[in-house]
């Protein structure tokens, strides 16, 4: 329908307001270029969903002065950490002071709703112009393949522009339309995250989880028995006026063991160590998200003529740290100047888009993504980590404190029985062993 | 030249509404600002009209600032013109202030370019009342078609209109003069999804705001509390539903079970319906 | 020595009368008797009284007495054949102005709130939509009692109570089946004053070319009374037309959980919850249904809730008022005698 000269066109096309979108738009409006973000949502965050908490350090990389802009932050994380479950008991590692007491925080637990839309705001300040309830459901390309814009679900839905950012996150519809992955993930890779958001009064969330007050929160995985011994973690965060309590269970154990989400967050929920957390709270919301555990294994090619890719969309998640919006944040960011520099040179080809390859790789992205890349494998292959050793960690740490009035070297050999009645002790050094590898990219 | 005007409003997304168990008031954070879904419709139905005659559509609300969004909204699905009456001194009016304030900002749009056809929803879904449109239309002296689900006819030159109208009973099919001031059911036309350059038109535009300073000259003690008659004395939480008995058909019997059921729908009133049903 | 009016619309169509204007003037002489003490000390009279537009309805005033009216206004005109909003409310101004009741009842009906916005703007009144609870009550700084009328606001979440301090009439319309309907005493005296009507075709504005009288309505659960709902637990298609037996017995529509909609069973009109429809009714069965969340929030606030369902610990029987452990196929036939039973008793 578009004539040429009426043709709706920009500098950049942004795909997606999630983390990733905003960031890429509001560095490259800021440069002047002119930039449309394109969401399909009614408004940005109004159906995104994580855990979750927000790194600073991202946001300040684009916004040095974000703490003034009131960002709708819930609490501050200073007490951070592991809970192991077992099946009734709970060993707890958290961390509090130190870097946790900073100002401002290192993290904060948030709700997506309130700051994708803050941080879209941010973007709309420096000149992005948000495109909203619209679906990007193709791209326009040039014969040898170039982008060159995107096809929308609206009537007369085609805007043009020489760089499409694609931050469509786990859903990478897109990315497999450009070729630059070939199929979906895979189930062993890929995590549903559901979660409960709980209202509970502040007060009673400070005396559950021992925070001093409103400006104190907590953030911890929790390893182990979270559901019947499913490989899977969950977690919980405080938010100010509310709980985020959820698990990530990859898709193929739930198809394994025949399990519907909403069954195993139940009975996560039912915990008796987690119930009595919850206890008496309004439930307010419940959702689900895919996460792409995959990390490094799963990464689709980040660019080609035209168009790049960042965030969940291109799997940069670390699934141990439930890192993954500073991933996005900061790809963005690295994206939108990649957009910058081909503007400067007006050359769009993928000779300019592999700059922004190069800088991925000198920043933490991809070598952590690298370091990690076994890790999501190393769960699915030792489905029994989550019920053995935090259930021996319990038992042993349970007998180590108490008073048994036998001689203490019996404790001690029982504590080694009770672990090797589980697992034997070669394969537990091969399990911390294979962990390692994991982690630490050995 | 067709002209119609609708009147919008936007209200909180009910279906998503919560309510604080501690202090019993309206969580009103995060809940979804959106257009009146009857108002919504009535305005895709006087889209249609003006692409079928030409012409052009006026939407007009009376709300803060936030309510700009909803007249945006209203561009993207096809509105030319979007008038905001905004002041404090109109905030607190029940439906009688609303009808006044509305009804005079009519008159004054109407001088500037006459109007055929006067849009109203069936009603808010916020307050549900289904007042402020017969309200504004007696204020006006015009006819007033409610729960429209069809306009048959519309022709300017006769000045005339035939509507249907839906009953609890049957459908009227009713003549009137123009202008008419309808209200309408959602059945009046589906909502359409608006082509790309109608929704980047409405990001960018700004609606004209009229206040209590002009251009129209509203009487104060006719606007805003002052003008309403009602007030609201106080507001609580429905009572919570008993929780719930069991009877097991096992242990009972069938028959016993379901006298019990019919036992309690009974005390709870719902046997009048029972026997109310399939008359 | 004043007169205290407590006015009732008789709600009238083809000479058949809404039955909610009955319970009205039952609400009406309730209202009244709360004002007595206070009418007695200042030697002011109270009475209840209706008001009646038609053609040829007499026989309707005759009845109205007999459900408690102590006078009727009577309008009997061809421009009032059949209701159109401008002769109905203009006619209803007028006498409203020339007796000034204190409080004025409208139902809740489709052609009752056509009607009562108008009205009241025309009397530049207070109006008080589709109340649930009516009471006349002291409050402070007036001293007669006032008109406390309570009505559910954004989406039924929370309930208002309303009043109008100065301005009279003090109006309110009232959803039909919130209150019982008063005994029929023919034995009942009273006053029917004929009124002259002033309304003309030509101030009319509007005429009705047809009546188009539906047939098979299309489904609304949205709006239903009475909703049956059934889930996967009816096992086979076939169990939906044992629900639709129990829902027309009832008056009602058919509703169901997802499941039977991505299998085909039913179209997605009929689905209730979180991706399908929120309803509200007076009524809701719940057939086999399991009771997920998604399921449940578009449900929980109907009025009363019976659960049908084998399993004891299904999480459906938390929102029911009655949950019946159970074989729906055992259950719903007999619900089925039973209500027949009832009628028959009643008829
Ligand atoms: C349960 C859970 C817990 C988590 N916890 C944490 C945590 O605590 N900390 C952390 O850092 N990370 C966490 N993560 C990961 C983090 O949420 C993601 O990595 C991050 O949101 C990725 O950002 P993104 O911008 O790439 O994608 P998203 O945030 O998913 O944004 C994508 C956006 O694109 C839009 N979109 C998609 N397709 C189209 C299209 N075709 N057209 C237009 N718009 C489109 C979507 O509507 C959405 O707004 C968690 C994830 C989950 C699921
Ligand atoms: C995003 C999302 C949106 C959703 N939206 C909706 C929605 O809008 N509406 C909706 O309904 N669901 C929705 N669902 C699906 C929902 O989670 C459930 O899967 C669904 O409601 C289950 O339907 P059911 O109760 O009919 O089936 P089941 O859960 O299978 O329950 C069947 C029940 O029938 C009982 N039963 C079996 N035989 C008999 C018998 N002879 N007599 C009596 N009882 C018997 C069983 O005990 C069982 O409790 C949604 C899910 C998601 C993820
Ligand atoms: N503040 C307002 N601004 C514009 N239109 C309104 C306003 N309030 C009500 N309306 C219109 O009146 C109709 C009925 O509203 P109500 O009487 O509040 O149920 C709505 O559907 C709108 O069309």
């Amino acid at each position: 329908m578009n004539t040429r000269d009426e043709r709706i066109s920009f500098d950049v096309i942004v795909v997606g307001a999630g983390l990733a979108g905003p960031a890429a738009a509001m560095v490259a409006a800021r440069a002047g270029l002119n930039v449309a973000l394109i969401e399909r949502g009614q408004k940005p965050g109004g159906k995104n969903y994580f855990g979750g908490a927000i790194y600073t350090h991202a946001i300040e990389e684009l916004i040095p002065d974000f703490m003034n802009r009131r960002p709708p932050f819930e609490r501050p994380v200073t007490e951070a950490g592991f809970w192991f479950l077992s099946e009734d008991g709970l060993t707890r590692m958290t961390v509090q002071g130190g870097k946790l007491a900073n100002q401002p925080a290192d993290a904060y637990t948030t709700l997506r709703a309130s700051f994708d839309l803050w941080w879209t705001e941010q973007a709309q300040k420096e000149g992005v112009f948000l495109i909203p309830k619209t679906t990007v459901v193709d791209f326009i390309r040039e014969a040898d393949g170039q982008v060159i814009g995107v096809k929308t679900d609206r009537p007369q839905g085609d805007i043009y522009a020489p760089v499409v950012i694609i931050c469509e996150g786990v859903n990478n519809l897109l990315t497999q339309k450009l070729g630059l992955i070939e199929h979906d993930l895979e189930p062993a890779h890929l995590a549903l995250g559901v979660k409960q958001v709980i209202s509970l009064p502040p007060e009673t969330i400070n005396a559950r989880f021992g925070l001093p007050d409103n400006d104190h929160g907590l953030a911890v995985s929790v390893l182990g028995d979270v559901s019947l011994g499913l490989p899977g973690m969950g977690f919980v965060y405080t938010n100010s006026k509310t709980l985020s309590v959820g698990l990530g269970v990859m898709l193929s154990t739930l198809a394994e063991y025949k399990l519907k989400p909403y069954e195993v967050l139940q009975r996560y929920l039912q915990h008796p160590v987690i119930a009595p957390l919850v206890a008496g709270g309004q439930l307010l919301e419940y959702g689900g998200h895919l996460i792409p555990e995959g990390g490094y294994r799963d990464m689709p090619k980040l660019y080609t003529g035209g168009a790049l890719v960042a965030g969940d969309a291109a799997a940069m998640v670390n699934a141990l740290h439930w890192e993954g919006t500073n991933m996005a944040i900061i790809a963005g960011k690295l994206a939108g100047e990649t957009a910058i520099e081909a503007h400067g040179r007006g050359d769009f080809s993928s000779k300019v888009m592999v700059g922004y390859e190069e800088r991925l790789k000198e920043s933490f992205i991809l070598p952590d993504l690298k370091q990690y890349r076994g890790f999501s494998h190393f769960l699915d292959t030792h489905p029994e980590f989550m019920g053995t050793y935090p259930a021996f960690l319990n038992d042993a740490l349970g007998d180590f404190f108490s008073a048994y009035g036998r001689p203490k070297m019996q404790l001690f050999k029982g504590m080694l029985g009770s672990l090797t009645g589980r697992r034997s002790l070669p394969r537990a050094a091969g399990d911390i062993i294979s962990m390692g590898r994991a982690v630490l990219g050995w | 030249m067709f002209h119609a005007l609708v009147a919008v409003k936007q209200v909180p997304d009910t279906t998503n509404i919560r309510i604080d168990s501690e202090t019993g008031n309206l969580v009103r954070e995060g809940v979804p600002a959106i257009m009146n879904p009857y108002d919504a419709h009535a305005l895709a139905e006087a889209v249609r009209w003006k692409q079928q005659l030409g012409g052009k559509v006026t939407v007009l609300s009376m709300g803060p600032n936030s309510f700009i969004s909803t007249l945006r909204e209203a561009v993207e699905l096809g509105a030319d013109r979007g008038v905001l009456l905004t002041d404090r001194k109109f905030a607190g009016a029940d439906t009688l202030a609303t009808s006044y304030v509305l009804a005079e900002t009519i008159k004054a749009i109407h001088e500037q370019d006459p109007i055929h056809l006067i849009f109203f929803g069936k009603q808010a879904i916020d307050g549900d009342t289904a007042q402020v449109g017969p309200g504004v239309a007696v204020r006006l002296g015009l006819p007033i078609v409610t729960y429209a689900v069809k306009i048959r006819e519309v022709n300017l030159e006769e000045g005339r209109a035939v509507i249907e109208r839906k009953t609890e009973r049957w459908t009227e099919v009713v003549e009137t003069s123009l202008p008419v001031l309808l209200t309408c059911e959602k059945e009046i036309a589906e909502i359409p999804f608006a082509p790309l350059p109608d929704l980047i038109r409405s990001l960018r535009y700004d609606p004209e705001m009229w206040t209590m300073e002009g251009p129209c000259n509203f009487e104060l003690d006719q606007v805003g509390v002052k003008g309403s008659p009602t007030i609201v004395y106080k507001m609580g939480t429905p009572p919570l539903p008993q929780p719930g008995e069991q009877i097991n058909t096992r242990e009972s019997g069938i028959e016993e079970a379901v006298k019990f059921a019919f036992d309690k729908a009974n005390k709870a009133g719902i046997v009048k319906l029972i026997l109310g049903g399939a008359r | 020595m004043t007169i205290r009016r407590f006015w009732v619309f008789i709600e009238q169509e083809e000479g058949k009368v809404h039955p909610v204007s009955w319970e009205l003037l039952g609400v009406a002489r309730m209202l009244a008797s709360q004002v007595a003490e206070e009418a007695a000390a200042t030697g002011d009279d109270v009475v209840v009284e209706g008001v009646l537009l038609g053609e040829n309805v007499e026989h309707i005033a005759q009845e109205a007495l007999y459900y408690g009216a102590d006078r009727v206004y009577l309008f009997d005109d061809p421009v009032l054949a059949y209701y159109r909003n401008c002769p109905y409310y203009q006619t209803l101004s007028a006498v409203s102005k020339k007796y000034g009741p204190e409080v004025f009842l409208i139902g809740a009906t489709t052609l009752g709130r056509d009607l009562a916005g108008a009205v009241a703007t025309s009397l530049h009144t207070g109006l008080t939509a589709d109340c649930t609870a009516l009471e006349m009550g002291e409050v402070k700084g007036s001293q007669k009692r006032l008109l406390l009328a309570t009505r559910p606001a954004f989406g039924g979440n929370i309930m208002a109570t309303i009043l109008c301090r100065n301005e009279r009439p003090q109006m309110s319309s009232v959803r039909p089946r919130v209150f019982p309907m008063p005994e029929r005493n023919p034995d009942a005296k009273g006053e029917i004053v004929r009124e002259e009507v002033e309304a003309t075709e030509e101030s009319a504005m509007a005429c009705v070319l047809e009546f188009i009288h539906s047939k098979g309505e299309s489904v609304n659960i949205e709006y239903a009374d009475v909703i049956v709902s059934g889930g996967r637990g009816l096992g086979t298609p076939e169990g939906l037309k044992l629900l639709q037996e129990l829902a027309d017995e009832l008056g009602g529509v058919v509703g169901a959980s997802r499941p039977l909609i991505d299998s085909g069973w039913i179209s997605y009109a009929h689905q209730v919850g979180q991706s399908g429809r929120t309803v509200r009714p007076k009524l809701y069965i719940a057939a086999g249904i399991s009771g997920a969340l998604q399921h449940k929030v578009g449900m929980q606030n109907s009025d009363f809730i019976i659960a049908i369902n084998s399993d004891p610990n299904a999480p459906i029987f938390d929102v029911a008022d009655v949950g019946i452990v159970g074989d729906l196929y055992q259950v719903i036939p007999e619900m089925l005698k039973q209500i027949r039973a009832l009628k028959e008793a009643t008829a």
